[in-house]
């Protein structure tokens, strides 16, 4: 169980990261900057938060499964990885509840 | 009565599980078709052959990703003309277009984009070959007065409402004109194969193809895991 904590809570860090990077750096710089130059800049963001977010989807499936969580939990914790904040509560969530590990 | 309330919510469920996985799946497939057009598009252009107009658009038909670029031939009459303010052309000089709306031969009508000059309009049936080319989406000439026949995009819609009949979608900008034989001489105007605009980049859709059918997957395993959690509490 250890594993896949530490597991779920790094991947929810980094979903949150990039998620942060795409709500206020990537949409803004594309949506409401004219910048070529500065969009070509950040064009990494959006793929790499797409691979990153399969990654913890997979992981939170694989933590609250583990954890015998319900399917509505399970859902939040999928849907989580979306939202810039969500994640990193989710993580705390986790990081307090199974400190012990 | 329980029994069949039982029925009806676990058929209710399947169809909602088995549409969420079905909508999953076609987004996948969506954002695969978009990744192989970036693929595409990342290609260097390499002209066609010339081509009759009618082999490759038809009047109310969208034009198809392929027939984009295509250079085509046709002939009809010039029944109008209009003017397109503020368009750049290939050695990015900003001039006003001479267009004229065209009635083919064999039925329809097509925005012919003629100069980068004011002409008048040649009379009779005239031999047009040009590069066919999607509408403009976005306004180029947002004050253009359509009083004066100016428009503010190159876009069949606009003009629409002055003539009845059919349209072709997209517009062409003409390399050469013949009337009766004879070549009409004129400032033409210059511009690349226009590159079809599909957002993002290849790797990026392709990481939303798998997020896609994760879901799918996903969608599928909630129910089986709701089923055996229930069983092993």
């Amino acid at each position: 169980m250890k594993g896949v904590v530490l597991r779920f809570r790094v991947m929810a860090l980094l979903a949150g990261v990039m998620s942060l990077l795409l709500w206020f750096v990537e949409l803004p710089v594309v949506y409401l900057l004219d910048n070529p130059e500065l969009a070509e800049k950040v064009k990494w963001i959006p793929f790499v938060h797409g691979y990153i977010y399969a990654f913890y989807v997979l992981t939170a499936i694989h933590f609250t499964a583990k954890a015998r969580f319900t399917v509505r939990q399970m859902i939040l914790f999928i849907l989580a990885g979306t939202l810039p904040i969500l994640s990193f509560i989710a993580e705390r969530r986790v990081a307090r509840n199974y400190k012990e590990l | 009565m329980s029994r069949s309330k039982n029925l009806a919510n676990l058929v209710f469920g399947a169809l909602v599980v088995l549409t969420l996985v079905a909508v999953f799946i076609a987004l996948g497939f969506w954002q695969l078709d978009r990744a192989a057009q970036v693929k595409e598009l990342q290609k260097p252009y390499v002209e066609k052959p010339i081509v009759e107009l009618a082999k490759v658009a038809k009047p109310n038909r969208n034009l198809a990703g392929e027939s984009v670029n295509r250079i085509v031939r046709f002939t009809g009459t010039y029944v109008s003309q209009f003017f397109a303010p503020n368009q750049i052309d290939k050695r990015k000089i900003e001039s006003t277009w001479s267009i004229g709306l065209m009635e083919i031969d064999g039925g329809g009508y097509l925005l012919v984009v003629r100069s980068n000059q004011l002409s008048e309009l040649p009379r009779g049936d005239v031999a047009v070959t040009g590069r066919l080319i999607h509408r403009q989406f976005d306004d180029v000439a947002p004050n253009a007065q359509s009083s004066k026949g100016e428009l503010r995009r190159i876009d069949p819609s606009l003009v629409v409402s002055q003539y009845g009949g059919d349209y072709y979608d997209g517009y062409v900008v003409a390399q050469s004109e013949e009337v009766n034989g004879r070549i009409i001489s004129a400032e033409r105007v210059t511009i690349d194969p226009v590159q079809s605009t599909v957002p993002g980049y290849y790797w990026q859709h392709i990481a939303y193809v798998i997020i896609w059918w994760l879901m799918a997957a996903v969608v599928l395993f909630l129910p089986i895991y709701s089923r055996l959690r229930e069983r092993n509490s």
